[in-house]
């Protein structure tokens, strides 16, 4: 694989392919949202899509009809409305039929409430909520007002608008002639999934008065809901606990997402939820469940992101376990997003290898990152990482390389790492010089500073300072110096400019001073001239150590008028080295009687 | 005017090969001077009218114009032009026997070409005026593609559509074309502007791949929207997955000025 290539998505060529970590994503967005506007005119015009001369026919490659064929008043037509999830309309047919007195089956009345509870009293699709919201009465409640913000996560809801009092759903619910278990399962777990957790701990206090039996699914539910019910750690847990018991009573079998609800449950248990969730993990494993990321992840961040943190041996376990595996996806909180568009709908997901790295370089261990690294790469894991993670994953364990290992090892990782893999953070570079100071390995930065002005760091404050600083920390070597003041003779044009969008950079008197410095190691008396001159105008002294460089440097290159005019400059700023300067002046240089 | 009895030297006295297997000895050369009337006695223009006038009408020599005498067989008698074998493909390119020279005109020979140097490509008449662009005041800038005449493809140009439709027995070729015809309006209309040169429409099995060249006028993140829209609408259009391959250029690249 070419490590300097960037991902396949995009085109390789030097103009459209993407820099840094914010190109790469907005150039992925882009082409992602140039297909949904592709979409969105392919449902628009239907009829120049549909022409099936493809030989077999490809099914998705045809615009799909979101008609509904049937017409009238009749359950059938009631039945493929909500095939067709028109929450809308199917809400309208069934008000009509009730009213015209045909009874609506029991089944079909379910599985009208499993598209009300689904969408939330929304609709599916995002043109026809807009167009809901205009037709509903006004002023209700605020959750009209926070229908078009559906997409985007809020606080810690999980998904969608909030529940209504007496929307469709309840509405429907209280006419219903008869209710069986399945009706009620639905409503609990649409409130739950809209946020309204009290009320489903009311309507399934309704169904163990009603004698019915509630399935793994309310149960699972119920369990998410628990955080929003109680606010003390350990009422959680009871509460935890009876749902539990419940379900053993009812002899309902848990299954994989229950554990991990019950886990997702003692994240927000503080304490109790650290001693609880390995009980919980025996549970699982007595009964035979396989673990799925999720759980890994939950168990982590209990173990691992608390406020206090105690090393446990936990993550080496974990993975152990996770190295083993190759993990297919079984809970949505396994961090999979296939589409980049998904981000914007599904908001705050678990994230195994992410926090998994995370807490690799808490531990400041570099063994465990190695392992976590193979896991990843064995089998389909690799797909749990989406782009922005992905950067996130590979920026961690860049920054755990360069504190922890050898220089060479650094910069081979570094070498064939970006830009595939990811694009280096400001911290990353910060890391990297930080490395190479220690390894005093400082002949590579100006390559560094080649990628900096690659990945569009060159106008950060805080890089350049630690660039400059690093380069005129001691004497080198003469090639290096001359590399070095090419350097600093980039860094002062960026200064200089001033590109139209940016604000001018300023000086500041310790860059000032370096880049001078710079200069007159390398020999170029007329730079480091210019810079001296620019301290008056940023109001700042140069230090002593720049000026006894500079004059060397003119004694090198044997210019006294350089000399001279910077004894001047240091007598007009009324410097105390003033005359340490100027006697060392008279006595290096071979000075003309005018010159004294 | 020379049987095939003489040296065998053209109009150029260039040495072609004599007694060719399928030319035979019913071939003769145009030569300078001639006026190119064989049997027919019309200006070289074989066509059996009805009614013996040429619709077209006679037409005086430009001035100017370079002779358009290049060694073509001329039929003295009026049977089928036979189309010579793969192993002299250039001359699939010659011209023709219709040659639109009135008579009257005296057009001076061009001048010999050296020894072993392929004869120059004619088009089919002096008059043709396909997919050319005309001489002008040399302001105007025009692409290689677009300075070379249709009769320099596969001499000096490529195809800027592959396909298998044109080969022996195989179906599609018009369907093809009139796909082509809408690929290229559709990119002319979705990348406005900056189009800097003709795409290539390449199709391997049921892939369409589209290789067009761009100059960067608009920011990248803007292409790539353009992109990912001309995909997936020409996919779900056409029914087969279609990729576009981008490169881009600072500018158009002109090849000169006419």
């Amino acid at each position: 694989m070419d490590p300097t290539a960037a991902h396949y998505m995009f085109q390789d060529d030097p103009f459209l392919m993407p820099r840094n970590a914010a190109n790469s994503r907005l150039f992925s967005l882009s082409k992602e949202s140039g297909r949904n506007a592709a979409k969105y005119i392919i449902k628009q015009f239907p009829q120049y899509f549909d022409k099936t001369f493809a030989e077999p026919n490809i099914p998705c490659l045809m615009p799909e009809t979101f008609t509904p064929q049937i017409e009238g008043v009749s359950e059938e037509a009631l039945k493929e409305r909500i095939h067709l999830r028109r929450v809308k309309d199917s809400v309208d047919l069934f008000d009509q039929l009730v009213q015209a007195g045909t009874t609506v089956s029991l089944e079909t009345t379910n599985s009208l409430l499993d598209l009300l509870c689904f969408y939330g009293d929304g609709e599916s699709t995002p043109e026809k909520e807009k167009e809901e919201e205009d037709l509903e009465e006004p002023g209700v409640n605020a959750s009209e007002q926070k229908a078009p913000k559906r997409q985007f996560q809020r606080g810690s809801q999980s998904s969608g608008s909030r529940w209504r009092e007496n929307n469709n759903a309840e509405r429907i619910f209280k006419i219903m002639p008869e209710r069986n278990a399945h009706s009620y399962c639905t409503m609990i777990r649409g409130m739950v999934k809209h946020g309204a957790s009290a009320k489903a701990y009311d309507m399934y206090i309704d169904l163990l008065n009603e004698r019915h039996k509630a399935d793994v699914h309310t149960f699972n539910a119920l369990i998410t809901a628990v955080p929003y019910l109680k606010e003390r750690f350990l009422e959680r847990w009871e509460l935890a606990k009876v749902f539990l018991n419940h379900m053993a009573q009812q002899e309902v079998q848990p299954n994989l997402l229950t554990f991990n609800a019950l886990l997702k449950t003692l994240r927000r248990c503080g304490g109790v939820g650290r001693s609880m969730s390995l009980l919980a993990i025996k549970e699982m494993e007595a009964l035979d469940i396989e673990p799925s990321l999720a759980t890994y992840d939950h168990l982590l961040f209990i173990f691992y992101r608390g406020a206090d943190l105690c090393p446990s041996g936990i993550i080496s376990e974990v993975l152990d376990d996770v190295e083993k595996r190759s993990f297919t996806p079984q809970d949505p909180d396994d961090g999979m997003d296939f589409s980049i568009s998904a981000l914007f709908k599904l908001g705050w997901k678990a994230n195994f290898f992410g926090t998994a790295m995370q807490v690799c370089c808490d531990l400041k261990d570099i063994k465990l990152a190695y392992q976590l690294n193979k896991a990843m790469e064995k089998g389909d894991n690799w797909k749990f990482l989406d782009m922005d993670r992905l950067n996130a994953y590979w920026s961690k364990f860049f920054s755990l390389l360069c504190m922890m290992e050898q220089i060479d090892v650094v910069l081979k990782w570094y070498k064939e790492m970006s830009p595939s893999h990811f694009y280096p953070t400001p911290k990353n570079i910060l890391d990297l010089l930080q490395a190479l100071d220690a390894a005093n390995h400082l002949e590579a930065i100006p390559s560094v500073w080649e990628d900096m002005k690659q990945l569009g760091f060159n106008r950060r404050q805080d890089l350049l300072q630690e660039l400059l600083s690093l380069m005129s920390r001691e004497q080198h070597p003469e090639e290096i110096q001359l590399a070095f003041a090419k350097c600093a003779e980039d860094i002062k044009a960026v200064y200089e400019q001033s590109v139209r969008e940016q604000a001018l950079l300023e000086w500041t008197g310790s860059a000032l001073g370096h880049v001078a410095l710079l200069f007159s190691r390398a020999g170029r008396t007329q730079d480091a001239w210019n810079m001296m001159e620019r301290f008056q105008q940023i109001n700042r002294i140069p230090t002593d150590q720049v000026m006894e460089e500079f004059l060397n440097c003119a004694k090198q290159t044997n210019c006294p008028d350089e000399a001279i005019k910077l004894v001047k400059l240091a007598a007009a700023l009324g410097l105390p080295s003033s005359q340490r300067l100027k006697s060392r002046t008279e006595k290096e240089f071979e000075l003309s009687e005018k010159q004294k | 005017m020379g049987d095939i009895g003489d040296s065998g030297r053209g109009a150029h006295g260039w040495r072609r090969p004599r007694g060719h297997p399928v030319w035979g000895l019913q071939q003769r050369w145009l030569r300078s001077g001639d006026s190119g009337q064989g049997v027919t006695g019309r200006g070289g223009c074989r066509r059996g009218v009805p009614g013996g006038r040429c619709p077209r009408g006679a037409r005086g020599t430009r001035q100017g114009q370079p002779p358009p005498l290049s060694l073509t067989p001329v039929t003295s008698q009026a049977v089928p032009r036979v189309r010579p074998g793969p192993d002299a493909t250039r001359h699939l390119h010659t011209t023709p026997a219709c040659l639109k020279v009135s008579p009257g005109g005296a057009p001076p020979p061009p001048p010999p070409p050296p020894v072993g140097c392929p004869p120059p490509l004619m088009p089919l008449s002096p008059q043709t005026r396909a997919a050319r662009v005309r001489v002008g005041k040399g302001d105007k800038p025009v692409t290689y593609e677009k300075a070379h005449a249709p009769h320099y493809i596969a001499h000096r140009k490529g195809w800027l559509s592959l396909h298998t439709g044109n080969l022996d027995g195989e179906p599609g070729a018009a369907e093809r074309a009139v796909e082509d015809a809408f690929l290229r309006r559709f990119l002319y209309g979705t990348f406005p502007g900056v189009l800097a040169d003709e795409p290539v429409l390449k199709r391997r099995a049921n892939l369409l791949v589209v290789c067009a060249v761009l100059a960067r006028g608009l920011a990248p993140a803007k292409l790539y929207f353009l992109l990912g829209y001309a995909e997936t609408l020409l996919a779900r259009f056409y029914k087969c997955p279609v990729r576009l391959e981008l490169q881009t250029l600072p500018a158009k690249v002109p090849y000169k000025y006419l």
